[in-house]
């Protein structure tokens, strides 16, 4: 038979390392909970004892319910163990004019989907309701603080959509536990002294300085911005993104809350900015911000004079007594992740500013991309790889047109930045020509050209509309068709106000999953 | 409302209770928690359900009564059809609190009765004594302090219960669609019980371990409980039948 790749080193043991090495075993070497013996394939994950992990990435989507249900981590541990919290969605403030505006990106899909694209419906009624209030319960229960479940209601299981906020440190932790302990995982704590080549040009083995090699079929990088395998060792080019997304700098925070019972907010907020915005993101603990910027736009003391402002305006005392953490990176994406038998997933793959905190995201399809290749005949890897190379550019693509699309879309004129932003030469052809038919259309799946899509249209709907932009429809609306919306616009309300009633604080459904735990079913 | 105080004899000396069975006491409850301790007694005339406090999200065993809020089918002209009485009802107005005390320089909890002051069921006039007229608690008093004790420990039990039935995944929810004589129909949803192909399934020695508990007993009456369906649907009819008459 011909030989298969089956054997895994993973370099790299950030959340990326462990998310993929977790993700990877639980396919292939755990049936019902139980590592299969012996298993299909041999997984090791090397990491520099003292290399710190960069330990931001602090959101996740609601597919990392789905992903830690798959590697079997019950909910509750997940929660208690990681200061985890609830994230229904990104908040966006001062977005569109600087005058207090806001708006919601929430993670429910507008009713009647998939079969009813209720937004052509909407529009009439722009100026009596907000498009996210009107067509889900979400935004309105999500920002009055309330949690999107009960404490009755089934690990991973939801009452309104939902991802989480969560200490990266402890996660990536809680993941080389389970990994290593239940998954069958081998980790070794080694530094990395050089990278030996085959005759052919794939990676052979990883040389350890303490002289040992590890050989595998398949490399895969995680050692994040440094991208040791597929940037430095295998020259893969990389893309700058700076010209369309300038932001490259962070000044990162973290804030205790003033009292322990404070209210945590269930979604993250993303202020903007003079030159760029501020996240703001509430774990059971504390919370996380921070200040990203375009450090063309805007000095580091400018930066952290605004995030100071921030943190005085929400609240904080004695700000100066914060110690801030700056975090540089260089926007952009390596044309490919997957070079001979060496796969980039993380930021070893690329990295752009977390807007719509789509990295982990990102990582999670990386993995589960690969995996689903696995256990893959050495004479298909090329094939392999090109697929998939295929499919991270057109990911790539959609993150930054995405992102793009909530600056191109604001009116801010108070700095350069914002203007600079709707320079045409800085927005992508693609989204220039998606706008100009936005104009008279809303946006449809038949927009995204690619499956197995990180935004569907609802998400472009969202930004869209929440941000004001104007869609002159000319296609006559069906009576039908608008009965059957208004129908689900009033079964929204009712859902409301039912949900109102019945939902707990996220903060007092963290305090009960402490106390009692989640039921499993 | 209700008011729950630490029973003593000094206040209370004077206090009755009245041990009838009555909407007007709060019985009309279309399930009542019970545990394995008592499903000997329980399974002969209820359906054996679990069912998740709302306010925990932990798993019950419940005996259902009937197919909806505040419907008790074994209420009848303020009688209880006769049969027996789950304790978790049988105890009203009584509770068990929990008391710290210092014994020999050590904190200790202890059990302590709790009485609902403001119960329907506390009365000066008549019902059952709670205590002699000379000092000491009533025999009626003795016994609530054995319920008390019996549910206590019977709901921890039944705690351990549901773990390893949630640790086998023992448990599915399942729903409850019956259709009445007059052709309506109804559906039960929220209750859950055990997985007859998974307990089928067991390896000898989870069974073994089941076994030694007793809760391989308590699953087999568990199960032969939900013929008990039957006689609820029985009830509702004839309730139905005598509204329509």
């Amino acid at each position: 038979m011909e030989q298969q790749i089956k054997s895994i080193v993973i370099v790299g043991g950030g959340t990326a390392g462990w998310l993929t090495a977790a993700i990877l075993a639980a396919d292939h070497n755990v049936d019902q909970g139980q590592l299969l013996s012996p298993t299909a394939l041999n997984i090791t994950l090397v990491d520099s004892p003292d290399v710190a992990t960069i330990g931001v990435g602090e959101g996740t989507w609601p597919s990392m319910r789905h992903t830690l249900q798959h590697i079997g981590i019950s909910e509750t541990e997940f929660i208690n163990s990681c200061d985890a919290s609830f994230k229904q969605g990104s908040q966006f403030n001062n977005w569109c004019t600087n005058s207090a505006d806001t708006y919601l990106h929430p993670f429910s899909l507008p009713v009647g989907i998939p079969d009813f694209n209720i937004c052509p419906y909407w529009l009439p009624f722009l100026q009596q309701v907000s498009f996210a209030d009107a067509v889900n319960a979400q935004a309105r229960l999500s920002l009055a603080g309330l949690a999107p479940k009960q404490i009755s209601t089934a690990e991973y299981s939801f009452i309104n959509n939902y991802g989480y906020h969560l200490d990266a440190g402890k996660f990536s932790n809680l993941l080389l536990q389970h990994a290593t302990s239940k998954l069958g995982v081998q980790h070794v704590k080694a530094h990395i002294a050089q990278i030996r080549n085959t005759v052919t040009g794939n990676i052979d083995a990883i040389i350890t300085t303490d002289g040992r090699a590890l050989h595998a079929d398949l490399f895969i990088d995680c050692s994040g911005a440094a991208s040791m395998l597929l940037g430095q060792h295998l020259a893969v080019p990389f893309i700058q993104q700076k010209q369309v997304l300038f932001n490259d700098s962070a000044l990162a925070v973290q804030v205790p809350y003033p009292q322990a019972d404070a209210a945590i907010a269930s979604c993250t907020q993303s202020t903007a900015q003079p030159n760029g915005w501020v996240w703001d993101i509430g774990l059971q603990s504390r919370r996380g911000v921070g200040h990203v910027y375009s450090s063309a736009h805007c000095s580091d003391d400018q930066a952290e004079q605004q995030l100071r402002h921030y943190l005085q305006q929400s609240g904080v005392e004695n700000t100066e007594q914060l110690a801030l953490r700056k975090l540089s990176f260089n926007p952009g994406h390596y044309a490919r992740c997957w070079q001979k038998n060496c796969v980039a997933i993380g930021m070893a793959a690329g990295f752009i500013e977390p807007l719509e905190a789509s990295a982990l995201a990102l990582v999670e399809w990386s993995a589960k991309y690969v995996s689903a290749q696995l256990p893959l005949p050495n004479s298909l890897l090329s094939v392999a790889a090109e697929r998939m190379n295929q499919a991270f550019n057109q990911h790539w693509q959609q993150i930054i047109e995405f992102l793009k699309l909530h600056y191109v879309l604001s009116k801010r004129s108070d700095h350069d930045y914002w203007h600079d932003h709707r320079e045409s030469s800085s927005i992508p052809a693609r989204l220039q020509h998606l706008l100009q038919f936005w104009q008279h259309k809303v946006p449809s799946n038949q927009d995204i050209t690619h499956s197995d899509v990180l935004f569907p249209a609802a998400s472009y709907q969202y930004i869209l509309y929440g941000m004001g932009f104007e869609t002159q429809q000319s296609a006559p609306l069906k009576p039908s068709q608008q009965k059957k919306a208004q129908a689900l616009f009033e079964e929204n309300a009712k859902r409301v106000q039912q949900l109102a009633a019945a939902l707990p604080s996220n903060r007092q459904l963290l305090d009960k999953i402490r106390q009692y735990g989640l039921p499993p079913i | 409302m209700t008011k729950h105080v630490l029973l003593n004899s000094i206040e209370h000396l004077d206090l009755k209770v009245i041990t009838d069975r009555g909407a007007e006491f709060g019985d009309n409850v279309w399930f009542t928690p019970t545990f394995p301790l008592e499903f000997r007694s329980v399974q002969a005339h209820y359906p054996i359900f679990f069912h998740k406090d709302a306010s925990t999200g932990q798993f019950f065993s419940v005996a259902v009564f009937g197919f909806s809020h505040q419907e008790n089918l074994f209420l009848h002209d303020d009688n209880w059809r006769g049969y027996y009485v789950p304790l978790t009802l049988r105890r009203q107005p009584f509770l068990i609190g929990k008391q710290v005390v210092r014994e020999d320089g050590a904190e200790q909890t202890q059990t302590v009765i709790h009485l609902d002051i403001d119960s329907p069921r506390v009365s000066k006039e008549q019902g059952e004594a709670l205590f002699l007229p000379l000092g000491g608690s009533s025999p009626y008093l003795d016994e609530v302090s054995n319920m008390l004790k019996t549910i206590h420990l019977g709901l921890q039990d039944n705690a351990a219960f549901v773990a390893l039935l949630l640790e086998h995944k023992l448990l599915e929810s399942f729903t409850l669609d019956i259709q009445l004589d007059d052709g309506s129909k109804h559906q039960m949803i929220g209750f859950y019980t055990v997985n007859e192909d998974t307990l089928a399934a067991l390896p000898t020695e989870v069974l073994g371990q089941l076994h030694a508990k007793g809760y391989l007993q308590a699953i087999y009456m568990l199960i032969a409980s939900q013929a008990n369906v039957r006689s609820l649907l029985k009830l509702k009819n004839q309730l139905n039948a005598t509204a329509a008459c």
